[in-house]
């Protein structure tokens, strides 16, 4: 597509998912009334002073272990200095110097082949307040302003849009799975950055850079890197001179739009925070941080599949957090995971979406679900039971025992019981049997039929299937 | 007219306690006092109906200690819930508050009856009180002379005694070096030993908050109604101790030290002649004095005005016309509001202060000046601390000089730092430091010393102060004449 190499990085803003802010005691949440969660700290007022969630270290910690990277145990915050009207103290408070993490990766796999996309380092910081364009004001809502953020920088070491996606949607997968960000692009709780630029070889210094800012979802990061290489590349053709600029991504043109024209460096004064002392990290903290750590995709996808669960079913799962937390519960029991897996994915999913509940809404208790995968397992009950009993399952507090003798249930899965009633069936019907072996398969449909009546059917039709095949079979040897 | 207010805290009490005056009588009286004593110009803001009103809640309260009912002036850039704090800006001239700051609170909670806000250098910026957007403080002993500064408002308010107590703020020297000036008692404490929440930052890694009061006791006092530890402020330390355990106590065996630097040709030969007599005594009271050499002390001023102008360029950038504070009217566009509300809501020694430090941490400037002034800091840190290792305490001049005349040096930059010399030394290191009144100048004006200790033992250097104060037995009241000279 190109006559160039792309080098592409990246730069990710995460809110972390904290009770309360960054420097200070106000909430941390979304979509509430503007400047309801804002105190005089956020706004900046005269005198206050920062305070430092521990929560928000805490978090980082399991950040930085989830991509692999190095933990500072000694570091500050810095004061990144400029005026905007977002920004109250016109200072925001950041890591210049000493990122929590560094070094790290976040291995991706592209067409068939792993990739290890290079995390240049963590840095915590805190989020300014969002600013409303009405007209010719701009309204400020400060229930932003200082909640907490993780920026992740990647190494320019993304070779083209694809993996630049990749990249994303497994970082999206880990930092959610960690319970670090609710990750969601569309609320802007995770946002997304793109340095691109060219050059004709590898041993060539790299080109001049644009920057891509805010990017508004996954896919669009992919564009947005296509468009822009497809952008360089033509100005290079006509044999001109780009120049750094800062860029964003306009949703309703499909393309890059020019911010500014970066002319000089950004002057940000930056300095030691003097308000907030230096942060030691013990091992112990460390060690405390990460028992909270939720158990990751990988390790999920690896149980699961020891459990033989299929590949397609391990995929829909683990993009279901909510259920794969619930399947969680069961891997200490013997319970059948393949079967259970059928069942979250099939009839408890559509009952979920059915009624938009989650499945700690419901009335399914553990030992409720351990009982459910075990009958089925054990054919006591037949998925078409299960289709007539799963909502009272779901609603009432009642035992599945108790709910199948009210729906008269009662499955036969004893073996000789069946054989008894086939081998009568099959004595009673001849012309069926003769009709069999001179190939109709519809008569075993007809004998099969004979036997749920028989059974009034309570027979497991799978198991009564196999029965009557293995018995039409030998009938035929002996003759 | 009473007199209430002229007598020593411990006998106020003893008159409240025994029903014989109330809260309301002290604070009426200092209204009065406030009246008379107008043409000093130390306060920015007064709040008699909300001091009278907190007397009449006191008087239905149990007494919880000595400072019941006592009226206490606040320096006016520390924060007070709904009672206008200005930093005596006009940036800040319509600004009240919805919160106090931690030392408000405390000293509420140690039931002193807040009068009023005391006038200061604009953002503590100065070292005169002549920078003020609402005019200068004038000096109870002349007034053809300044205060000092930049807590010149509190350290008038209790020089002339309107009220006995008053809270100031030090960075490089404006708690000590207006005490000297008005013969008061005043103490910086060590950095961290107050809580700086609710404090309007300069240079956030030297302010502190400190008593200003008659005597030494009644400074210790003060300090233990403000002292400890603070969620809302990272860099306050917990301590408890009684801050006047020590005072009375003999000083037989002390080890003090003089740095070389402090008694150089650049000090009045007046304030060297007091602090000789004072070091005699000392010697004849069975001190040993020694003469030592701090590390870097002769820098501290450029240091000083490195770290402390930075800070404060980052400090002062939150006062931008949009949130609270000045705003100018009808600007151009969201520039224009931020350059002519910061040009016309700060004075010209403030924008002076934010444009060097801005540019001591533009680009590679932070390295060159700022990181290297932190490093230079941390050397000088340990030279007090080698000289602490054997010493128990420094002695020295508070001020180069002794009050000088209004208008005199304003517009030059640099001497005014000359001022704080032989105290930004003690804010650099975060150590305590306290004037103490010595003497005075043959044109009967207070001269005083400096008592450094090494961090967090201010108890020995009320010690030492106490020992001195009680020997000299100076009459520090400007209204009572020269009766004692």
């Amino acid at each position: 597509m190109s006559n160039y190499m792309e080098t592409i990085g990246t730069e990710v803003h995460v809110e972390l998912k904290t009770n309360t802010k960054i420097f200070s005691s106000s909430k941390n949440g979304y979509g509430m009334m503007a400047n309801s969660l804002t105190n005089v700290v956020d706004l900046g007022y005269p005198g206050t002073l920062p305070t430092l969630n521990k929560e928000v270290l805490n978090t980082a910690i399991r950040a930085c272990h989830v991509l692999h990277c190095n933990i500072r145990k000694k570091m500050h915050f810095d004061r990144k200095n400029y005026f905007y009207p977002d920004n109250s103290k016109n200072y925001q408070i950041t890591q210049a110097t000493t990122p929590i993490g560094y070094d790290g990766y976040v291995e991706i796999e592209a067409d068939g082949k792993k990739k290890k996309i290079e995390i240049e380092e963590i840095h915590i910081e805190e989020d300014t307040c969002k600013s409303a364009h009405r007209g010719s004001v701009t309204l400020l809502d400060f229930n932003r302003a200082g909640v907490p953020l993780i920026e992740i920088v990647t190494k320019p070491c993304i070779e083209n849009s694809t993996e630049a996606k990749l990249y994303l949607e497994k970082l999206k997968e880990l930092l959610f799975y960690a319970d670090i960000s609710d990750c969601k692009m569309e609320e802007g709780s995770m946002r997304c950055d793109a340095n691109v630029s060219l050059r004709k070889k590898i041993e060539d210094p790299l080109g001049v850079k644009c920057e891509i800012k805010n990017i508004g979802s996954i896919s669009n990061v992919k564009l947005a890197i296509e468009k822009e290489i497809e952008r360089q590349s033509k100005i290079l053709d006509d044999g001109e001179t780009l120049v750094e600029q800062t860029r964003r991504f306009d949703d309703k043109l499909k393309d890059t739009v020019l911010m500014r024209v970066k002319e000089t460096k950004n002057d940000y004064r930056y300095f030691p925070e003097p308000d907030i002392p230096y942060v030691v990290l013990t091992d112990a903290e460390i060690e405390k941080a990460l028992e909270s750590l939720p158990m990751l995709p990988e390790e999920r996808r690896q149980r699961y599949l020891e459990r033989n669960v299929s590949e397609v079913n391990i995929s829909k799962i683990i993009a279901n957090r909510p259920l794969s937390d619930f399947l969680n519960e069961f891997l200490d029991t013997s319970i059948d995971f393949s079967t259970a897996t059928n069942l979250l994915l099939g009839d408890i999913s559509f009952y979920l979406n059915k009624n938009e509940v989650t499945i700690k809404d419901t009335k399914l208790t553990n030992s409720k679900f351990i009982d459910l995968v075990n009958k089925l397992s054990n054919r006591t009950l037949t998925s078409k039971n299960i289709k007539d009993i799963l909502d009272t399952i779901l609603e009432s507090e009642k035992e599945i025992d108790e709910i199948m003798k009210e729906k008269g249930i009662s499955n036969i899965t004893d073996t000789s019981v069946l054989e008894s009633v086939v081998k009568k069936v099959i004595e009673d019907n001849p012309e069926s049997v003769s009709d069999y072996k001179s190939g109709k398969d519809r008569a075993v449909k007809y004998l099969m039929g004979q036997i749920m009546k028989e059974t009034k059917g309570s027979a497991n039709p799978k198991m009564v299937n196999e029965i009557l095949m293995q018995e039409l079979n030998d009938n035929e040897n002996s003759r | 007219m009473s007199k209430y207010l002229d007598l020593e805290l411990l006998e106020i009490h003893n008159l409240l306690k025994n029903g014989k005056i109330t809260p309301t009588d002290l604070v009426l009286e200092a209204f009065e006092r406030v009246e008379e004593k107008k043409e000093l110009n130390c306060f920015v803001t007064l709040d008699k109906e909300g001091a009278l009103q907190r007397a009449k809640e006191l008087e239905k309260e149990e007494i919880k200690g000595i400072t019941y009912g006592i009226p206490i002036a606040i320096k006016d850039n520390i924060i007070t819930k709904n009672l206008r704090t200005t930093a005596s800006s006009k940036m800040l001239e319509n600004f009240i508050p919805i919160y106090d700051a931690d030392v408000v609170r405390k000293v509420k909670e140690a039931q002193m009856i807040v009068i009023g806000k005391t006038n200061m250098d604009e953002f503590a910026m100065g070292s005169s009180t002549q920078t003020s957007y609402f005019g200068p403080t004038k000096n109870p002993w002349n007034q053809n002379l300044v205060p000092g500064g930049s807590s010149g408002g509190s350290a008038t308010v209790v020089s002339s005694r309107i009220v006995p107590l008053a809270l100031g703020t030090d960075t490089g020297g404006s708690i000590r070096q207006p005490s000297s000036f008005c013969g008061i008692v005043g103490l910086k404490p060590t950095y961290g030993r107050v809580s700086r929440y609710g404090v309007i930052a300069f240079a956030s890694s030297l302010d502190q908050v400190g008593p200003m009061t008659r005597t030494v006791y009644e400074n210790a006092v003060v300090l233990n109604s403000i002292c400890g530890k603070s969620d809302l402020d990272l860099t306050s330390v917990e301590t408890k101790e009684d801050f006047t355990r020590l005072i009375g106590k003999d000083i037989h065996g002390m080890k003090l030290a003089i740095p070389k630097f402090y008694i150089s040709d650049a000090i009045d030969s007046e304030i060297r002649e007091n602090l000789q007599k004072v070091v005699s005594f000392l010697e004849k009271q069975g001190c040993t004095i020694s003469y030592v050499d701090i590390d870097y002390i002769e820098q501290a001023v450029t240091l000083y005005q490195i770290i402390a102008m930075g800070e404060a360029s980052s400090n002062l950038a939150r006062y931008d016309g949009i949130r609270y504070g000045y705003r100018y009217e009808n600007p151009k566009d969201m520039n224009d509001l931020y350059v002519k509300s910061r040009r016309f809501g700060f004075g010209d020694e403030v924008k002076r202060r934010i444009m060097v430090g801005s540019y001591l941490l533009s680009g590679e400037n932070a390295t060159t000046y700022y990181n290297k002034a932190l490093e230079i800091r941390n050397e000088m840190k340990n030279s007090f601390q080698n000289v602490f290792r054997e010493y128990d305490l420094i002695i020295g001049p508070t001020a180069t000089t002794k009050a000088y005349s209004l208008g005199k040096d304003l517009d030059d930059a640099v001497k005014s730092f000359m001022d704080d010399i032989l105290t930004i030394p003690v804010n650099m290191a975060g150590l305590p430091g306290m004037n103490l009144p010595i003497g005075f100048s043959n044109d009967h004006l207070p001269i005083g010393m400096q008592i450094i200790g090494n961090h967090f033992e201010e108890a020995k250097i009320y010690q030492l102060a106490s020992f001195i104060e009680k020997e000299l037995h100076l009459n520090l009241n400007p209204n009572e004449g020269d009766t004692n000279v």
